[in-house]
């Protein structure tokens, strides 16, 4: 099938790239931009590894076709460091050790970001909540949450 | 009590940082230019006949590079940990939904889907054989020629378990099923491969646990030369037992070498739980007799295991069922059987807990029935039967290495939940009056390491380069427990160096040496102990290359904390890059190997039986029964492992924490559901998972206990924790509701069926 373009903004850059208009965004990001940071788990919206913020809003890159996101504003997991710099988040899932298999965490992180960008207080429940969609096999989800939580303090006293 | 720097403390993962920000490349996460994207035909139908497997149409699609079938195959047309006879692809007879037939490989991966549309083939369907009682009528049709019992054990019996029973003063009798459960790691099975045609080398990169016997699988497979084939295994985005297995390696090799191109095959979520391996589901009976005193007196255990199509590794999981399901206890008189059956059900295979989780969950609820009986409390009757060190066990070997099951006990009662459980469920149930609350304890020893009589080691290598750098090489994989951090924490406190310094390498065959599986909760003893093998070898190493540098004896250096420094003047010393810079000049780079083999248990019942070192752990769990819904929360979960000495406490709680919830999805919610060999579960909107919204609070007391053959004093906790939650929040759910199950997984429908034919018994 003849390729499009799409134009968008990814991690605060302009980028112009040809998809075959089928692609979802998770596979225009992970075959043809060679961001990997983003996981397919199941390719269909029940295990939350491929949650991007697309205009800030989490959602699972899997189930966004490419063409959707002409125009608006991608962020990825590899778009949270600023250089060797990481976020607080990040800091803290290494801290926590929250850090197991790796494959679910982009995606608890982007989830995560998404929280705390919209609500630097978070409960447990409404942390719990945030990243129910994300599917965890390995930690249990207790030190996941611990994380987030010492991120969300760390982010208030800035 | 020694001090160390990195050994017993929180220390943070190696592999964290690239891990969090996207920058760790799994084997799926390879791609390249010219890379063909692969498929596999799965059978239609769950038994059947094939009469005619024709591909020519699909190998004239544009866009299709290769489509293979059995005929392809230069080699043995099959695998299996143990026995090899799960096909590659299936040549007259499928036997389970999940049978491979035929590959494709495509430029990219809608031509692959399209490719496989056009696959003829045709079947003569055979009667489909679900459960173990149907394969083992008279009239029932063979899965293999040699009948449908995959494997038979029956442990000589301890005493005469017929007299114990007779003899007791009490005797309960029951049967327990289970299902097949999934692992649902969040990473699917796939990779890459590519043949390089002048080297004659395969490259195949797959998540999986053990590289070097995928290595070995590969070669039957393809008739290759086992060293022209490098498999990288490491890392893996989780395998729980499931990638210990082959799943795309031999097909990815197969395609890389007949295109001759870069292939990728990643299984989708449906493919991966139909086609992989399952926690296998079990029925269990036990007969257990004691005496009015609260001892034990005998244990009779029959296992009855549905293994599915194929072999794997079926027959050494019904032997752990049977040498976990008398748990950590002293039965006078002893008999264990079990059989493993084929069928056209689910594949059964490994699965963290390995065979036990299936018999823990029936055992630790007789234990609670015959306490109740006595009017005891849970924790003083199994404190009366449990075992010590030196102790001859209920199978009648000898235990050898540290015993901490009394002190994990002993803990459990001291801890507030256990103490104040009648104040804390009354308080809960003040708040929520349509709740009923309940506390249940249960506990397991779990085997470590393969058992006697296999192939039960490890190597390392430990290299110092120029600058300092210490590279450790190890075939271990790191599946997400955090082996490698612990690996990298061992050497720098033997060492007496920086974590930092160390980089590890792992899982490749070309560059790391074989360290044997990962599995079996073995890999922190085993390598922890070559570890500490090199390094030994490593200091006189050290010591002449300071020698040589400074022109005197070396009986008049000594090495201590990444230095070799002279006895006489400590100030004058050379550093470990020192070291290296000068052994790197006079041309003999620094290297040395290690080695450890498992020390192994005084008896052998065959086929690993038994083992030397386990793992004890106690398991509380508080939980909630809402007697409207009959749905069940668990509330907290504390955890107490004794695993010899903890290496990262972190790592002890992240293995905790995470077997937990596997554990409470296994009872509460996790079940493949297969009728007449079709999946019904295909995702996880219908395999049910449980989510940060389900979880327990949680509490790991690390019960520590030196084990005197261990690295550092260590045994093993990968696999434990997983397995006395179940019984544990089945006894929590009887404490709340007075009802007991036979069966898991414990929906609410099953609740509330339980539930209501109580108050009917106790209406009439």
């Amino acid at each position: 099938m003849e390729e499009i373009t799409v134009q968008f903004m990814l991690n605060g850059k302009a980028v112009r790239v040809e998809t075959p208009p089928a692609f979802t965004l998770l596979r225009l990001l992970r075959e043809r931009l060679g961001l990997t940071g983003t996981k397919p788990g199941c390719e269909r919206g029940e295990c939350g590894a491929c949650t991007v913020l697309l205009d800030g809003e989490p959602v699972n890159s899997c189930l966004i076709l490419a063409p959707q996101v002409e125009g608006r504003e991608v962020l990825t997991i590899e778009g949270l460091a600023d250089g060797d710099k990481l976020n607080p988040i990040q800091e803290a899932f290494i801290e926590k050790s929250a850090v197991q298999c790796g494959y679910c965490i982009p995606g608890m992180i982007m989830s995560a970001t998404a929280l705390l960008d919209t609500n630097p207080e978070p409960s447990r429940d409404e942390i719990k909540t945030a990243i129910s969609g994300n599917l965890c096999r390995c930690t249990g989800y207790t030190k996941i949450i611990r994380a987030i939580e010492v991120a969300a303090e760390r982010i208030r006293k800035r | 009590m020694t001090s160390y720097r990195y050994i017993g403390r929180r220390v943070p993962r190696i592999d964290a940082r690239d891990k969090v920000t996207g920058r760790t490349v799994y084997s799926t996460d390879r791609y390249s230019e010219n890379m063909l994207r692969a498929r596999v035909l799965r059978s239609s139908l769950p038994h059947a006949k094939i009469i005619r497997l024709d591909v020519s149409r699909a190998r004239e699609l544009p866009g299709v590079e290769a489509v293979l079938t059995h005929e392809d195959i230069p080699g043995h047309n099959g695998f299996g940990i143990v026995t090899p006879n799960w096909p590659v692809l299936c040549v007259d007879r499928v036997r389970y939904r999940g049978d491979a037939l035929a590959l494709v490989a495509a430029r990219d991966e809608e031509t692959a889907e399209e490719a496989l549309s056009l696959i003829e083939v045709e079947y003569e369907p055979l009667p489909i054989i679900e459960t173990p009682e149907e394969a083992l009528r008279e009239d029932a049709p063979l899965i293999h020629e040699g009948g449908n019992i995959q494997h038979s054990m029956d442990i000589p019996p301890k005493g005469d378990v017929e007299k114990g029973l007779a003899e007791s003063d009490i005797v309960i009798e029951e049967t327990y099923s289970t299902q097949f459960m999934e692992h649902a790691y969040l990473e699917t099975e796939g990779g890459v491969a590519i043949y390089d045609e002048e080297e004659g080398v395969i490259t195949v990169w797959c998540g999986d646990q053990y590289a070097f016997r995928d290595q070995l699988q590969i070669a039957r497979s393809l008739d290759w030369d086992p060293l022209k084939i490098r498999v990288i295994g490491s890392p893996t985005g989780g395998a729980f037992g499931g990638k210990d297995e082959i799943s795309v390696q031999i097909h990815l090799a197969l395609l890389a070498y007949y295109t001759k191109k870069p292939v990728r095959l990643h299984w989708s979520r449906e493919e991966s739980i139909v086609a992989g391996p399952k926690r296998h589901a079990m029925k269990t009976t036990f007969r257990i007799g004691m005496g009015n005193d609260g001892k034990l007196k005998a244990i009779d255990v029959k296992v009855v295991a549905n293994t599915g199509a194929y072999d794997t590794i079926a027959g050494p999981v019904l032997n752990l069922s049977l040498e976990s399901s008398p748990g950590p206890y002293k039965y006078p008189q002893s008999r264990f059987r079990g059989i493993s059956v084929y069928t056209n059900n689910a594949m059964g295979g490994e699965f963290r807990g390995f065979g036990a989780a299936q018999v823990v969950f029936g055992l630790e609820q007789e234990l609670d029935k015959l306490a109740e009986r006595l009017g005891m409390d849970p924790i003083e009757f199994r404190l009366l039967n449990a075992v010590e060190e030196g102790d001859i066990s209920a199978l009648g070997h000898r235990l050898q290495t540290s015993v901490g099951i009394k002190e994990t006990l002993e803990a459990a009662r001291k801890t507030d939940l256990w103490r104040d459980r009648e104040k804390i469920k009354r308080d809960l149930n003040a708040a929520a009056r349509y709740k009923k609350f309940g506390v249940g304890v249960a506990s397991e020893w779990h085997a470590v390491g393969l058992g006697v009589g296999l192939p039960d080691f490890s190597n390392i290598i430990v290299e110092i380069h120029e600058g300092g750098e210490i590279i450790l090489r190890t075939g271990a994989i790191e599946i997400g427990q955090g082996n490698l951090t612990a690996y990298a924490q061992m050497l720098a406190e033997a060492l007496g160096c920086d974590i930092e310094k160390i980089k590890v390498i792992h899982g490749d065959t070309f560059e790391s040496p074989d360290s044997g599986t990962v599995t079996a909760s073995r890999s922190i003893l085993i390598n922890g102990n070559a570890i500490l093998d090199a390094v030994k070898t490593l200091q006189p190493k050290l010591i002449e290359i300071a020698a040589d540098k400074f022109g005197i004896p070396g009986d008049e250096l000594e090495y201590s904390d990444g230095r070799v420094s002279f006895r006489s003047d400590p100030d004058r010393t050379l550093t470990l890059a020192e070291l290296a810079d000068h052994a790197g000049s006079s041309g003999v780079p620094i290297k040395v190997t290690g080695t450890a083999v498992f020390a192994t248990s005084d008896k052998d019942f065959g086929d690993g039986l038994p083992h030397n070192y386990y793992t004890y752990i106690t398991q509380i769990a508080l939980v909630g029964v809402d007697t409207g819904t009959g749905e069940v929360e668990v509330l907290k979960v504390i955890s107490l492992p004794e695993m010899g000495k903890a290496i990262n406490v972190d790592g002890v709680e992240g293995q905790c924490e995470g077997a937990v919830v596997m554990g409470q999805g296994y009872t509460l919610y996790e079940n493949v559901v297969v009728e007449k060999g079709e999946f019904k579960t295909t995702g996880f909107a219908t395999y049910i998972l449980p989510t940060a919204l389900d979880v327990p609070e949680q509490e790991t007391v690390i019960v520590e206990k030196f084990e005197k053959s261990g690295p550092f004093g260590a045994k093993g906790v990968g696999e434990a924790p997983t397995v006395p939650v179940t019984p544990a929040i089945v006894n929590a759910i009887y404490d709340a509701v007075r009802v007991r199950f036979k069966k898991l997984p414990i929906t609410p429908e099953a609740v509330l069926e339980k539930m209501r034919d109580l108050a009917g018994t106790e209406e009439r």
